[in-house]
């Protein structure tokens, strides 16, 4: 068969299987700064990357001597829902009193979730004189 | 550990809280398992000292205070990034700005400051306003003008791009999260035919230089002053693709059926103000050939509709002007806003498609919790319950784009913000 026909039925056009002189030339270079790709000239640019505020240092509270009948609050942050949170914190709460006497556990759901800070749940941990603070649990 | 305890632990205390605050670990996903999996996690291992969960979290709680944990007050460190990169050839440049992240890793037009300055004639606004000043994950950047500039350049703008892209930029960093959330970016008003922004044939496909550098600039600057860095402060799981482009288009308000406003018009700004809106969503469901009369087009958008979150009952209809004119003409839709009711009022899922995902969990149950209605009622519903989730529609959007070619749309979950003000910015 002829070579033009067998390509017209594969339908692939003949002209782009023998294609043109141009194609074989390397692709025009894109545009670049002011000196050229592959260039040993130094140039200056500018920085797009803006510097971070480093936070101020915040120290974390002291700590306990030990769990014997203090009062933990288990904040659950609702993170992809609440219960997996509960369950943890259900745990948690069995393992404490099996091995701290009086130890105490109050599991708080935040009202905001994750994403703000729950007014009424920072008043009860001080209304409540909270010894210690679970917070979690993110994913 | 290259993974978010380890962004908690670094990134968030040094530019956050400032809190060296004390972690211990599971395994993730800690959501959606079992319950006696996650019960166990109690009884098994803390993933960062490797010892039993319930001994690190009393050393947490109980172990004297380390003299780093102690520290108070201005850091002594600071971060410091120059104005000018230090002078170097094209290919090592090109090479930091690939190692620090800059940009999306395609060709960039590297900021000469001579470049930048024919960027700021742009506008008449100064090179060193304030803009605002991003503090999402930490950091409190100040994104000057000049700064938006420099993103401007790097993706390829001209001049008379910058007043949209500096709207756009009161609108960055672009949307993040875990999951693959991305960006929708409408263009309407005059601009929109000025700049020859595309909202004809393949308004959202890869044919209109506007539409390209401009949506490029989103991402571009989004990555710089919202300092997003794969697996230092950029935790999306499967990432997005859309995020390249974030989906810029401009509405065809031309072919807008007699009644449809533009969707700059339904936020009260005037038909002759140019205007960038940006949403934010996940899900995009297209559409597939042309509609048929045995379906009409809005109950089968009304049927896609129930794959999405209705998280905050957003949803943003896409749609070619030929099924605009249907749903006016074949439907009896005389305006925009009684095509949103009409799907705010029909759109239904059943109680357990709308709690069994992550983020109404997330969001919506706090809520609930709270007796706050419908949602306290809705979780007490059976799971086989129909309910109907987009409860406001002024939070159904729809948007008219596209060359007329086919009747197709798309449905998607995208919450749209209230659009800024591109003269604004000129």
């Amino acid at each position: 068969m002829n070579r033009r026909k067998m390509l017209a039925l594969l339908g692939i056009s003949p002209a782009l299987v023998t294609g043109t002189p141009a194609l074989g030339k390397p692709a025009a270079r894109p545009p670049a700064g002011d000196s050229y790709e592959g260039s040993e000239e130094r140039i200056t640019v500018m920085n797009p990357a803006i510097a971070n505020k480093l936070a101020p240092r915040v120290a974390l509270a002291p700590r306990l001597k030990d769990l014997n009948n203090k009062l933990i609050y288990m904040i659950n942050l609702s993170w992809e829902g609440p219960d997996a949170a509960n369950y943890f914190y259900g745990a948690m709460t069995d393992w404490l009193h099996q091995h701290y006497t009086g130890v105490r556990t109050v599991v708080k759901v935040t009202a905001e979730g994750m994403f703000g800070t729950d007014p009424s749940v920072l008043k009860a941990i001080r209304e409540d004189h909270a010894d210690a603070v679970v917070v979690g649990v993110a994913g | 550990m290259n993974n978010i305890v380890h962004y908690a632990l670094t990134y968030v205390r040094k530019y956050d809280t400032g809190m060296p605050l004390r972690f211990v670990a599971v395994p993730f996903p800690f959501t959606g398992q079992p319950k006696e999996v996650d019960v166990g996690y109690v009884t098994g291992k803390d993933m960062l000292t490797d010892q039993p969960m319930m001994h690190a979290v009393v050393d947490a709680l109980t172990k004297p205070l380390t003299p780093e944990e102690k520290i108070t007050g201005a850091p002594a460190e600071e971060s410091v990034e120059p104005r000018l990169l230090p002078p170097d050839t094209e290919d090592n440049l090109r090479a930091l700005f690939d190692e620090r992240g800059w940009a999306d890793y395609n060709w960039i037009n590297l900021p000469t400051e001579k470049k930048v300055m024919a960027m700021l004639r742009g506008t008449s606004h100064k090179p060193d306003e304030v803009i605002k000043t991003i503090n999402i994950t930490g950091g409190a950047r100040p994104l000057t003008v000049e700064k938006v500039a420099i993103s401007a350049v790097m993706a390829g703008a001209s001049p008379e791009h910058f007043p949209v892209i500096l709207a756009l930029a009161t609108q960055a960093p672009f949307g993040n999260s875990t999951s693959s959330m991305a960006n929708m970016v409408v263009i309407n008003g005059p601009i929109a035919k000025k700049l020859k922004f595309n909202s004809g044939t393949n308004a959202m496909g890869p044919y209109n230089r506007s539409n390209a550098v401009v949506g490029r600039a989103f991402t571009i600057l989004s990555k710089t002053a919202g300092d997003l860095r794969n697996g230092i402060n950029a935790w999306e799981s499967l990432g997005s693709n859309f995020q390249y482009n974030n989906i810029l288009y401009a509405e065809n308000e031309d072919a807008l059926p007699e009644g449809w406003n533009p969707l700059h018009v339904q936020m009260g700004y005037k038909p002759s103000d140019s205007v960038v809106t940006v949403g934010t969503g996940w899900t995009s469901i297209s559409s597939v050939g042309g509609s048929q009369e045995l379906y009409p087009v809005h109950h089968l958008m009304r049927d896609y509709m129930s794959a999405l979150t209705a998280s905050g009952s957003s949803a943003t209809i896409v749609m070619d002007p030929t099924v605009a004119g249907l749903l006016q003409t074949a439907h009896g839709f005389k305006t925009k806003e009684q095509l949103s009711e009409w799907f705010s009022q029909n759109a239904q899922k059943t109680a357990g498609n709308y709690w069994g995902n992550g983020v109404i969990q997330s969001v919506v149950v706090p809520l609930a919790l709270q007796g706050l209605e419908p949602y306290a009622s809705w979780r007490k519903l059976p799971n086989d319950a129909m309910i109907k989730p987009f409860t406001n529609p002024r939070a159904i959007h729809i948007v008219v784009t596209g060359g007329k070619i086919q009747t197709t749309w798309f449905v998607t979950d995208f919450g749209m913000r209230r659009g800024v003000k591109i003269d604004d910015w000129a």
